[in-house]
C-alpha cells in the first residue's frame, strides 16, 4: 500500500480553526458542478501527506457550488479536490478553493479547514450545458446533458489540511448533498493554471464526466474526525471534541 | 458442500524483479497441493491495472498451466470479463473452449463485467454498457459453442455466420456462473439459469435472503445455455492451525491486508455516475455492517462474519453453518500479497483437508469429479428453444457434479 510523501508543511495553503463548533452549517438552494479528470500517475504520491492513500488513476475532482441562502449569504465557492484514501474511506483532499464573498471565505476556513481564498467565480447553468470560471486560472464548458437518478451520483467526503485545536491535523469534512435533480455532461476543461489550484503538477489530461446538480441544501455537519497527516488514519484518527 | 480456492495473485510491493514470479509460482504449487488433497475448484479472477492487489490479467493463461498440473481439481475462469473493450465474446468462447479441452473438461467460467474505473477507464469501456454487454455474452457463448454455424447481430457486436473453434470438451458446454457482489447479481443469475459466484464477503442473514430467492427464482428461469448451473457459490478467507490463537495471529492480517487493498481501489461511481453502479465494491458492503464506523477512518471493522479463519473446530462450526444457509460451495482465499509463508499456507490446506473437509464429505464420494462427456448431440441446435427434457437432463448433470454416481464421472485422468 502506498502513502503519499509530500512535505506537509510546504505544500499546501494551510488555514486556522481556532474552535470547534457544535452547529452544522446549512446551504440551501445549491447548484452543484462536479467535474473529475485522471491526473498523471507520477505525481500521485507526491501530492499526498503521508497519512493519505493514493488512488490508481489519481483524480482531481472540481466542485462548483452556486449558493443562493446560507449563514453566510448568498455565495459561489469552487474548489479542488485530489482523490485519496484515508484509512479505508474514499476521500478528496482539497488542494485550493476559492469563494466569492469574504463572508464565505472565512467561515468555510474557520469552521472546515478550506484553503479559501476569494475570487471571482460564475457558474452557469443552462438548459444543455454547464459554463465554469473562475479568476483567470479555470474554464470548464460541459455539454450534452443527460439526466441521471438522484442516486446515480457520489460525492466522497473531503479532507483540509489545517491548524486546529489538535494540532496540523487533516480535517475530514463529510458534506451531506441532497440533490433533487442530476445530469451528467461531457466536460472540457479550457483553461486551467495549475500552480493556482495548489500545485505547479497538477495536469488534468483526462476528462472522466461532469455532473450538475439541483440541490435543495447540501449540510455541512459539524466535524466529528481529524487525523494526523504523518501518520495512517489507522493510527492517526481522533475523535473532536467541541468545546 | 463444495471447496475451492480463490486467487487474485496480489503482489507484495516493491514489485522487484521476480517478486510476481514468486506469485505465481506459490500459487501454481497451492494448486497442486489442492488438487491432491481433495479440493474441488481453483478459480482465478480476470484483472487488469490493479497494483498489488490483483496481477491476475491472463487468468486463463494461469489456469492452463493449472490443468496441465492437476488431475482432478475444476478449473475457474472466474470471471472473465464481459466487456467488448477487453473481451471480444469470440476470443472468450474460444479460449474457454481450448482450456476445457487441455483439463479435459474440468472448466467452470464465471462471467463478470468488472467495477472499478482503473479497469473500465483504462480500456475506455461506457460503464453505462456493461450490464448489456454482460447480458449480451452470457446469451451468445453458449450459441458459440454449440452451433456450427453462428451469426449475430447484436448492440455489442455484430459478426457474419463463422464456426467459433475449437468447441468445449464438456458437452453441451462448461457451467456458466456470474460473479456476485452487490444485491440483485444474483438474481440477474438466477434468471439466466447460471450459478451464483459470490465474491463479495456477507453475512450470514444476507446470505441466507439472496440464496433462498436465488432458488426461488432459478426453478422459473429461462436458461442462456444448454443446462442450469443452480449452485451458490459464497467467497471467504482461510487459514486453518491447531492452535486458534495462531490461527487468527496469522490469519486476520491477511484478511486486513485484502480488505484494506481493495478499499483502496477506485470505484467506477467515485469517478463516473451512472445508474449502472449503485454498489461500491467488495467492502463497500462489508463496512454497512460495521456498526458506529461509517465514517470513523481508523476502523479496521467491516470484518463480516463466518470467517475461515482458526482451529479445525471452529471452522467446521462455521462451515455448517453457510452449508444450513444453503449455499453449496465455499471459494478461499489462501492469502494476500504474500502475507502468509507460503509453507503455512500449504500446511492450512493440509490441516483442513484433514480434519474439516471429511465432516463435508459423504462416504465414498469422489471429490471434484471430471463430468461425463455426453455424445454431441445437440451441438447444430440453437440454444434458444431447448426442449424441456434436454433441459431436465441438463439438470441432472450439472447437478451430478461432485456426485458419486459413476455414471456421471465417465471419464478419468
Amino acid at each position: 500500500m502506498l502513502n503519499g510523501t509530500a512535505s506537509i508543511n510546504e505544500s499546501l495553503r494551510i488555514p486556522t480553526i481556532t474552535h470547534w463548533t457544535a452547529e452544522p452549517v446549512v446551504l440551501e438552494d445549491v447548484t452543484c458542478f462536479q467535474l473529475v479528470a485522471e491526473v498523471r500517475r507520477s505525481t500521485r504520491i507526491e501530492l499526498l501527506p503521508p497519512g493519505l492513500h493514493p488512488t490508481d488513476p489519481s483524480t482531481l475532482s472540481i466542485q462548483a457550488w452556486d449558493v443562493a441562502t446560507s449563514p453566510w449569504g448568498s455565495f459561489a465557492f469552487a474548489f479542488a479536490r485530489l482523490s485519496c484514501r484515508s484509512g479505508l474511506r474514499a476521500r478528496g483532499l482539497t488542494m485550493a478553493a476559492v469563494a466569492t464573498t469574504q463572508a464565505a471565505a472565512e467561515g468555510l476556513a474557520a469552521t472546515y479547514g478550506f484553503p479559501c481564498q476569494t475570487g471571482r467565480i460564475r457558474l452557469a447553468s443552462h438548459y444543455d450545458a454547464v459554463d465554469l470560471d473562475v479568476d483567470d486560472s479555470l474554464r470548464i464548458r460541459a455539454v450534452d446533458a443527460r439526466p441521471l437518478g438522484v442516486e446515480d451520483v457520489q460525492y466522497t467526503g473531503t479532507m483540509n489540511l489545517a491548524q486546529t485545536p489538535n494540532g496540523l491535523r487533516l480535517v475530514q469534512v463529510e458534506a451531506d448533498h441532497s440533490p433533487t435533480q442530476v445530469k451528467r455532461l461531457r466536460g472540457r476543461i479550457d483553461h486551467f493554471t495549475a500552480p493556482s489550484w495548489g500545485d505547479a503538477r497538477l495536469d488534468p489530461y483526462e476528462i472522466v464526466a461532469a455532473t450538475v446538480a439541483a440541490e435543495t441544501s447540501i449540510l455541512l455537519p459539524p466535524v466529528r474526525f481529524v487525523c494526523r497527516p504523518d501518520v495512517s488514519a489507522f493510527q492517526g484518527t481522533e475523535k473532536v471534541v467541541v468545546g | 458442500m463444495q471447496f475451492g480456492i480463490f486467487f487474485e495473485l496480489s503482489v507484495p510491493r516493491p514489485f522487484t524483479r521476480g517478486v510476481e514470479y514468486a506469485v505465481y509460482s506459490n500459487a501454481l504449487e497451492q494448486c497442486r497441493v489442492a488438487d491432491e488433497l481433495g479440493f474441488d475448484h481453483v478459480w482465478a479472477v480476470e484483472h487488469h491495472f490493479l497494483e498489488e492487489y490483483s496481477h491476475c490479467s491472463s487468468p486463463e493463461i494461469f489456469l492452463t498451466a493449472v490443468a496441465a498440473q492437476t488431475k482432478r481439481i475444476r478449473v475457474g475462469h472466474g470471471a472473465v470479463v464481459c466487456v467488448p473493450e477487453m473481451n471480444h465474446p469470440v476470443r472468450i468462447a474460444e479460449r474457454a473452449a481450448a482450456l476445457d479441452l487441455i483439463s479435459q473438461g474440468r472448466l467452470e467460467l464465471g462471467t463478470a463485467r468488472s467495477s472499478t474505473w482503473t479497469e473500465l477507464g483504462g480500456f475506455r469501456a461506457d460503464p453505462d454498457m456493461t450490464k448489456k454487454t454482460w447480458d449480451e455474452f452470457v446469451r451468445v457463448l453458449p450459441k458459440m459453442w454449440t452451433q456450427d454455424n453462428f451469426e449475430w447481430n447484436g448492440t455489442s457486436f455484430s459478426m457474419p455466420e463463422r464456426n467459433v473453434l475449437p468447441k468445449p470438451y464438456q458437452d453441451p458446454h462448461p457451467p456458466m456462473w456470474v460473479t456476485v457482489t452487490s444485491p440483485g447479481t444474483e438474481i440477474d443469475a438466477a434468471d439466466r439459469g447460471i450459478g451464483s459466484l459470490g465474491v463479495a464477503a456477507v453475512s450470514f442473514d444476507q446470505q441466507e435472503r439472496r440464496t433462498k430467492e436465488y432458488h426461488r427464482r432459478i426453478e422459473l428461469c429461462d436458461p442462456v445455455g444448454g443446462f442450469v448451473n443452480d449452485r451458490v457459490h459464497t467467497m471467504n478467507y482461510l487459514y486453518c492451525h491447531e492452535d486458534y490463537r495462531e490461527a487468527a495471529r496469522v490469519g486476520l492480517p491477511m484478511i486486513g491486508e485484502f480488505t484494506t487493498l481493495n478499499s483502496h481501489l477506485y470505484w467506477t461511481r467515485e469517478a463516473y455516475p451512472t445508474p449502472a453502479y449503485h454498489a461500491l465494491g467488495n467492502i463497500g458492503q462489508a463496512l454497512k455492517q460495521a456498526a458506529g464506523s461509517a465514517e470513523d477512518p481508523s476502523v479496521r471493522k467491516g470484518l463480516p462474519e463466518g470467517l475461515g479463519v482458526g482451529d479445525p473446530e471452529h471452522l467446521v462450526r462455521v462451515i455448517e453453518r453457510w452449508e444450513s444457509i444453503g449455499v453449496d460451495g465455499i471459494n478461499f482465499v489462501l492469502n494476500t500479497s504474500e502475507t502468509i509463508p507460503h509453507e503455512a499456507v500449504l500446511e492450512s490446506l493440509r490441516l483442513f483437508a484433514k480434519e474439516v473437509m471429511p465432516k463435508f464429505r459423504q462416504p465414498g464420494d469422489h471429490t471434484s469429479p471430471v463430468p461425463t462427456v455426453l455424445t454431441r448431440s445437440t451441438q447444430a441446435a440453437p440454444v434458444e428453444g431447448t426442449p424441456a427434457s434436454g433441459l431436465l437432463e441438463s439438470r441432472t448433470l450439472a447437478s451430478g457434479v461432485g456426485s458419486a454416481d459413476p455414471a456421471l464421472t465417465g471419464v478419468a485422468n
